[in-house]
């Protein structure tokens, strides 16, 4: 009974069309069919291809999903059946060497898996997952690195749960090892797991799932009151519910699962939300993201290597992708289960990196409360929390600026346009709730920008409401000043000002005049303002915002939207001032959309942007080859 | 965008099959693959949770490129009920073996696979969840790459 008792016939795509390379790859293999019953494992095949598709959330990730089936010959029908482990005692000489009774206990159906792992590898290089199907109508299968399952009803529901364990890294969420009267399995041995789906830990602040739990989830959610037993009591709350669950993990108390039951417990039930969750965040890198049209792109540099990006999908998903000089792009996921406000150009998702090993991240929710979450080289992603009780203008950004490592400054527009203001200090936390600024107000759309030129100093900036061009300031010595207006520049009611602080006593202002022509003026401390201007002619579609970077304290780019929605440049250079506008490699973007930019080193520019697909496009320059071609942002 | 252009090269991954016995742990093969390796199978920067994990190391043992091994060397086996309702058991197995696979980021200067096993410390009992972050890592077993049928550099 080896491989010498069958032949691999070929191999048949059956489900999809995703490029291999970018796809989650199931490779179907048949077991004990002969070569007159392939025909009935083809039928096999298409059923767990309708079962599987059915299941959320694969439901919704179809179009990244490849199913193949491998046509497998064998000699004999069927597998082992030992008579030892209540079997019929039948051989059967199979390819993979399929035989229940595993361990002696029948249903335990098992295959040779170093077999299965080559000839999937051989006809399938790109396969994600392997299924064994044993051409048997005696119930049984097994988990591990390869899944196995017979014709018996239901035996599929065994392959998703083994998918779980082998694709998704997810726990089994069981309250016991051997069905519950087992010993040494009351409560859970002390360390953290690593999976996802179970923990040891039930405080709010800290669980790992706690971006999925409601406020007024209690925590414990259920807990057992007598660990030397499994609890077979009823969940306390509705299902669906996400919480913590005591009993999981193979043991009967000191371990959580997040909802009272899900796929990982019982089989022919529904995957929970956090392994919906996990599901979607293993699959979904693989596409490319459909982004919101407008919302502005979000990058932070931690250090020279690598970039986080940070978008929001067309669904309203905050998402991220990373990438890094070893490993590429890793693809898009969801944050922590985020959805950001559609109002207006839609929330972004607004980052800033205090230190190289933690990023801080900021929205406004569908609720319009500002939410945070933080990512740490240690411990990962935190769920969102919400900061402070102030009720944002619907589609609002959260501008964050970080003066030192253990400070943050938001600034955002409440509901009634007031310029609202808080902060957070590694000794004190987060402030009591946010403040109005000196009594600003901004206009419809505009979003309120900061810079901190000094440790101990913000300037502020926003359009008012009567569309001129207003800032304010505060310095640790004297508080906030009252809002001026920066020379009577009219500006179009939804745009930006953009500012950069090119050394610590120049600023450099940037923003749309009504006509939409680009306008900028600048400020330093030796002459005080400037006069505005119009930047080397330049007109912003509308809505679109103005981008700057500083790569020397004597250089600026800009980037922005044209009228005809190409993605335009130019720079200023302190000995040859300004230059003529050029398009940057041809792209074009969304009307209205906004071009996200940040310089790695000093000779290298990275530019992002929505492109007229509603995908994220990037390109870059490099001071030693220029400018490069546009490419989607997705896994690479 | 109006124009679009090939993205930036990418790095390339490796297909490596283990087979284990026991405590005995085998290279069965090693394929150059064409599969994105997302953020999704990737660690997290510092920290590595408890596992099973294959990494990629320099000729002086530096680690060049992990992943975690999602089903690496288990001593038991899941067993179905036949009847909706009845609990998932697991049953420890007689004869602990099989195969696992697992698809690492090609690494430039790779000269050493290793099987690595990353577990809580002792020490951890009694601590908090949060703070139970004390492993230690065991090599399982280590492969000269350049030994292997195909490289992986």
């Amino acid at each position: 009974m080896t491989t010498a008792d069958g032949t691999v016939q070929g191999t048949t795509q059956i489900f999809g069309s995703q490029p291999r390379n970018r796809a989650f790859n199931v490779v179907l293999l048949a077991e004990g069919f002969t070569a007159a019953e392939q025909p009935a494992f083809d039928t096999q095949a298409a059923a767990f291809v309708t079962a599987f598709v059915a299941t959320a959330p694969f439901d919704e990730l179809r179009s990244v999903i490849n199913v193949f089936r491998v046509n497998v010959t064998s000699t004999d029908s069927g597998a082992d059946d030992p008579a030892a482990a209540g079997g019929t005692g039948a051989t059967a000489r199979t390819y993979f060497d399929a035989t229940f009774g595993g361990n002696g206990i029948r249903r335990l159906l098992l295959a040779n898996a170093t077999t299965a792992l080559q000839v999937a590898a051989a006809q399938v290089p790109e396969f994600t997952v392997v299924l064994v199907v044993v051409n048997s109508t005696v119930y049984g299968g097994s988990g591990g690195s390869i899944g196995t399952y017979s014709l018996a009803g239901g035996a599929t529901e065994i392959a998703i749960h083994e998918m779980g364990h082998t694709a998704f890294g997810l726990a089994d969420e069981y309250p016991y090892y051997a069905g519950g009267a087992e010993t040494g399995h009351d409560h859970h041995p002390a360390g953290e797991p690593s999976q996802p789906n179970v923990t040891l830990d039930t405080a709010r602040a800290t669980l790992k799932w706690g971006w999925a739990v409601r406020a007024t989830t209690a925590l414990p959610t259920q807990s057992n009151g007598s660990c030397a037993q499994v609890d077979s009591s009823a969940s306390p709350v509705p299902a669906g519910t996400v919480g913590t669950f005591e009993g999981a993990h193979y043991y009967h108390c000191g371990a959580y699962r997040p909802e009272f039951d899900c796929k990982m417990r019982n089989l022919s039930v529904p995957f929970c939300a956090v392994c919906r969750a996990v599901i979607w965040n293993r699959l979904g890198p693989l596409a490319t993201l459909t982004a919101r049209d407008r919302t502005p792109i979000t990058v932070v540099a931690r250090f020279p290597e690598h970039l986080d990006v940070f978008a929001v999908g067309s669904d309203g998903r905050t998402v991220t992708d990373w990438w890094d000089r070893s490993t590429g792009w890793s693809g898009w996921s969801q944050l922590s289960g985020g959805v950001a406000s559609p109002g207006g150009a839609g929330s972004p998702v607004t980052a800033v990196h205090r230190h190289a090993g933690h990023l801080d991240v900021f929205t406004v929710g569908t609720d319009n409360r500002i939410w945070s979450a933080w990512w740490d080289r240690s411990g990962g992603w935190s769920g969102w929390f919400r900061v402070g009780s102030l009720l944002a203008r619907p589609g609002s950004t959260v501008t964050v600026v970080s003066r030192y490592d253990d400070q943050l400054d938001l600034f955002t527009t409440a509901s009634d346009g007031r310029i609202m203001s808080t902060w957070w200090t590694a000794g004190g936390g987060w402030a009591q709730d946010w403040f109005h600024v000196s009594g600003g107000y901004a206009a419809n759309g505009s979003t309120v920008t900061a810079v901190a030129r000094y440790p101990h100093h913000l300037d502020v900036f926003a359009v008012g409401t009567d569309n001129r061009v207003w800032s304010t300031w505060w310095d640790e010595r004297w508080g906030w000043a009252g809002w001026f207006q920066v020379g009577g520049q009219l500006a179009r009611p939804d745009s930006a000002v953009t500012v950069v602080a090119r050394h610590p006593d120049q600023l450099d202002l940037f923003t749309t005049a009504p006509n939409g022509a680009i306008v900028s003026t600048w400020w330093n401390s030796r002459g005080g303002w400037g006069t505005w201007f119009q930047v080397s002619g330049g007109v912003a579609a509308p809505g679109s915002p103005v981008t700057a970077i500083v790569r020397y304290t004597n250089h600026m780019d800009l980037f922005v939207i044209g009228t005809d929605n190409r993605v335009y440049s130019t720079w200023w250079h302190d000995t040859t001032g300004w230059a003529g506008w050029f398009t940057v490699s041809g792209g074009v973007g969304k009307a209205g959309g906004q071009v996200a930019a940040i310089t790695r080193t000093a000779e290298h520019i990275d530019l992002f942007t929505v492109g007229t697909d509603a995908k994220v496009w990037s390109t870059w320059w490099d001071g030693s080859t220029g400018w490069a071609g546009w490419f989607q942002v997705a896994v690479s | 965008m109006s124009e679009q252009t090939a993205a930036p090269g990418r790095p390339g991954a490796v297909r490596m099959i283990f087979e284990y016995e026991g405590d005995t742990i085998r290279l069965v093969s090693t394929q150059r693959v064409d599969v994105a390796v997302t953020g999704f199978d990737l660690p997290a920067e510092t920290a590595t949770p408890p596992g099973h994990y294959v990494q990629l190391r320099s000729a002086d043992g530096v680690s060049l490129a992990q992943v975690a091994v999602r089903n690496g060397p288990t001593a038991s086996a899941e067993v179905f009920p036949e009847t909706a309702g009845e609990p998932i058991v697991r049953t420890d197995l007689e004869r602990p073996r099989g195969a696992f696979t697992v698809v690492v980021p090609a690494a430039a200067g790779a000269r050493q696979i290793a099987v690595v096993e990353v577990a809580h410390l002792p020490s951890t009992e009694g601590l908090a969840p949060q703070a139970g972050v004390a492993t230690t890592s065991t090599d399982l077993a280590t492969f000269d790459l350049d030994a292997t049928e195909d490289g992986a550099s």
